[in-house]
């Protein structure tokens, strides 16, 4: 087993014209040590063996593809399948690459672990893995997404780990990410950042997709298990992107598959009160790659507004630019209002309760289904499960505890 | 000649060391900055070093980031900075300015960029393009402008070499592992580290980030051309932004101008 066969990103960090290493001169050498050493592990047989000994005994790999089968009645067309991601340990695909990140930390001998996060998720997958080999752990999050996600920040600190409200800039992810980066900057000699999305400096795009892939992978053999060939769309949302990309990667060769990308449309894309780069964005640089980005006509770069913390994120991974540009993946939209349906509709439907994240992946299902054919195969990326969200809900909802 | 080249080749033939001063350009507004420019050079200081507000700018510390969070509050384009830069020509054509910044807000405005006269700024600094890449792939291209990259003590010995050789304006030196405005600093290891970059490179080498007191300043401008002060000025921007009396900052730089001669 390997981790990609992709030719993709090129030696300088680019998939296309998106991507590279736009990074101030003191975080290079961290960067090249990153890179150096995966490239090195990446196809040792010791460092695969461990990587997914660990996705099956820890993180209870593999995840289901189940048939949803209430859910494809509501929509009288095509077969709707779920990848199960929500099964995983800590609730949510981000564990697939912290494990693999951490296994990188304690080959490079780092005794002290950052991540940033927004909803959290990726926050509570660090702190989970940095429990378990005993490492330091501090967790930068904007003081917004603290508020929001009440829940996960207890999480994390039950765990063990320190978490750093960041006030600056809009207080949310992209705010908590500049913050890591520079907690990294002074402290590069024995910390290691585990980056919780496809985004970032070269060589991060690439390992985080990498770790992630193991999600179409397994898609791969189960659609050939469990329906005999391969699907004809593939949903994910897509905020950063890692969740979209983990799937979406090893279909890439595989024409026949859709691989559509659903970004946060906020209050509407029109209204420009949105999280949506590839659908209104321009290029731009942002946290050390080039990519879609919202960004003003100075090039600064623009507040968002998604209900959901984990893809209130004004950029997105370089590699989903490239796959847009090139027309192998499609990106749309919906509302939270759409998104926020969706959470209702599933959580009622399939006794699954979606994170609203993944909500955003479900909403696109309504126009979706319709344009397909019936004997259409369907496979949504269930990327979290909802339970970090139950108090923003509550509270759109008028409920208090 | 370039005017930040012949003010620094002109310096080193007298045996003198650079002071070069850094302020966020709009914070807390533009009058201000103005009027900090001329007073930075009534006080000794020889290269001007604008900050050119980005939302994201990661190579900085909590200081300088609040400075541009403020003027960012204020609208500061690329546009007005460099008409700043004009008002400030109209009394001084001497001093040599820089302009330090993040590639998206250059990348967004290049006509301006290439568009920047000989009375103009003179050099730019884009903190995240590493010095090894031309900014001329980004369309930074204009032969009234020299550029500056930065070398690290975490810099590996190959790069240094692309790096300096590469650099056209001067080369700054980052004292200290970590963001604008921290401290600690090794001054065996950034001495060492200087000699090694004049090696490859005959371009004058100023030290910078985490530079406060008299001290420093004096111990690092003897073992390079000049020393960047930014993070203490900005402070003391911030402290008297309301009164607007910048009398300490004056005084503050000629301690330093002493210091280092």
């Amino acid at each position: 087993m390997t981790f990609s066969n992709s030719n993709f990103p090129d030696k300088e960090g680019f998939f296309g014209e998106y991507g590279g290493k736009f990074v101030p001169e003191t975080l290079m050498y961290a960067l090249e040590e990153l890179e150096t050493t995966y490239n090195k592990l990446k196809d040792k047989k010791d460092f695969i063996d461990e990587f997914y000994k660990d996705l099956s005994h820890f993180v209870g790999r593999p995840s289901p593809l189940y048939f949803a089968q209430r859910l494809t009645d509501h929509y009288k067309s095509g077969s709707i399948w779920l990848k199960r991601e929500d099964l995983n340990h800590t609730g949510a695909h981000k564990i697939n690459n912290t494990v693999g990140q951490i296994l990188l930390a304690k080959y490079m001998g780092k005794k002290r672990i950052i991540a940033e996060t927004g909803a959290g998720q990726h926050g509570v997958a660090t702190a989970t893995v940095a429990a378990r080999l005993g490492l330091e752990c501090h967790i930068y999050m904007g003081s917004e997404d603290v508020r929001r996600q009440s829940l996960n920040v207890y999480r994390i600190k039950l765990l063990g780990a320190h978490v750093h409200p960041v006030d600056s800039g809009s207080a949310t992810l992209k705010d908590a990410l500049n913050e890591a980066l520079r907690d990294w900057v002074t402290n590069v000699d024995d910390t290691y950042y585990i980056i919780g999305s496809v985004t970032g400096p070269h060589p991060y795009p690439m390992i985080v997709r990498d770790f992630n892939s193991v999600v179409g992978k397994e898609v791969i053999e189960q659609s050939k298990d469990l329906f005999g060939k391969m699907p004809d769309a593939v949903v994910a949302c897509v905020g950063g992107g890692s969740n979209a990309m983990g799937i979406f990667h090893p279909f890439i060769d595989i024409k026949e598959t859709r691989l559509i990308g659903v970004e946060a449309g906020g209050e509407g894309v029109s209204t420009g009160e949105h999280a949506a780069p590839l659908n209104d964005g321009t290029p731009g640089v942002l946290h050390g790659a080039r990519s879609y980005l919202m960004q003003d006509e100075s090039g600064q770069v623009k507040d968002t507004k998604s209900v959901s913390a984990g893809l209130d994120y004004p950029g997105v991974g370089p590699e989903h630019s490239w796959l847009k540009d090139i027309g192998r993946a499609e990106y749309v939209a919906v509302s939270d209002d759409d998104a926020l349906k969706a959470f209702h509709e599933v959580t009622e439907l399939e006794g699954i309760m979606p994170a609203l994240e993944t909500a955003h992946a479900f909403a696109y299902l309504e126009p979706l289904m319709k344009e397909l054919d019936v004997s259409a195969n369907v496979v949504v990326n269930v990327s979290g499960r909802g339970d970090k969200d139950i108090n923003t809900v509550a509270e759109i909802d008028g409920i208090e505890f | 000649m370039n005017r930040l080249t012949s003010k620094l080749q002109n310096l080193k033939e007298n045996n003198k060391k650079a002071l070069v001063a850094y302020l966020v350009a709009g914070d807390p507004d533009l009058d201000t900055t103005l009027d900090l420019m001329h007073l930075f050079v009534d006080s000794g200081v020889d290269v001007i070093e604008i900050g050119v507000p980005f939302t994201d700018p990661i190579a900085e510390g909590p200081t300088i980031q609040k400075a541009h969070d403020r003027a960012l509050k204020n609208n500061i384009s690329l546009k007005m900075i460099l008409e700043l830069v004009d008002m400030f020509r109209e009394t001084n054509t001497e001093t040599p300015i820089v302009l330090m910044g993040y590639l998206n807000t250059f990348i967004s405005h290049i006509n301006l960029v290439q568009s920047i006269g000989e009375n103009s700024a003179d050099s730019i600094l884009v903190v995240d393009v590493p010095g090894e890449l031309n900014l001329q792939t980004y369309g930074i291209t204009n032969p009234n402008i020299n550029t500056i990259s930065l070398i690290s003590p975490t810099t590996k010995e190959d790069r240094v070499e692309s790096i300096a050789k590469n650099s056209t304006g001067f080369i700054y030196y980052v004292t200290l592992r970590g963001v604008t405005g921290s401290s600690n600093l090794n001054i065996e290891e950034i001495k060492n580290n200087i000699q090694k970059i004049q090696q490859y490179s005959d371009a004058p080498t100023m030290a910078g980030f985490g530079i406060k007191s008299v001290e420093d300043a004096s111990t690092l401008a003897a073992c390079s051309d000049g020393v960047v002060i930014g993070s203490s000025i900005v402070e003391m921007i911030a402290d008297e932004s309301k009164s607007k009396e910048f009398g300490r900052i004056g005084e503050y730089l000629r301690e330093m101008k002493t210091a280092i001669s």
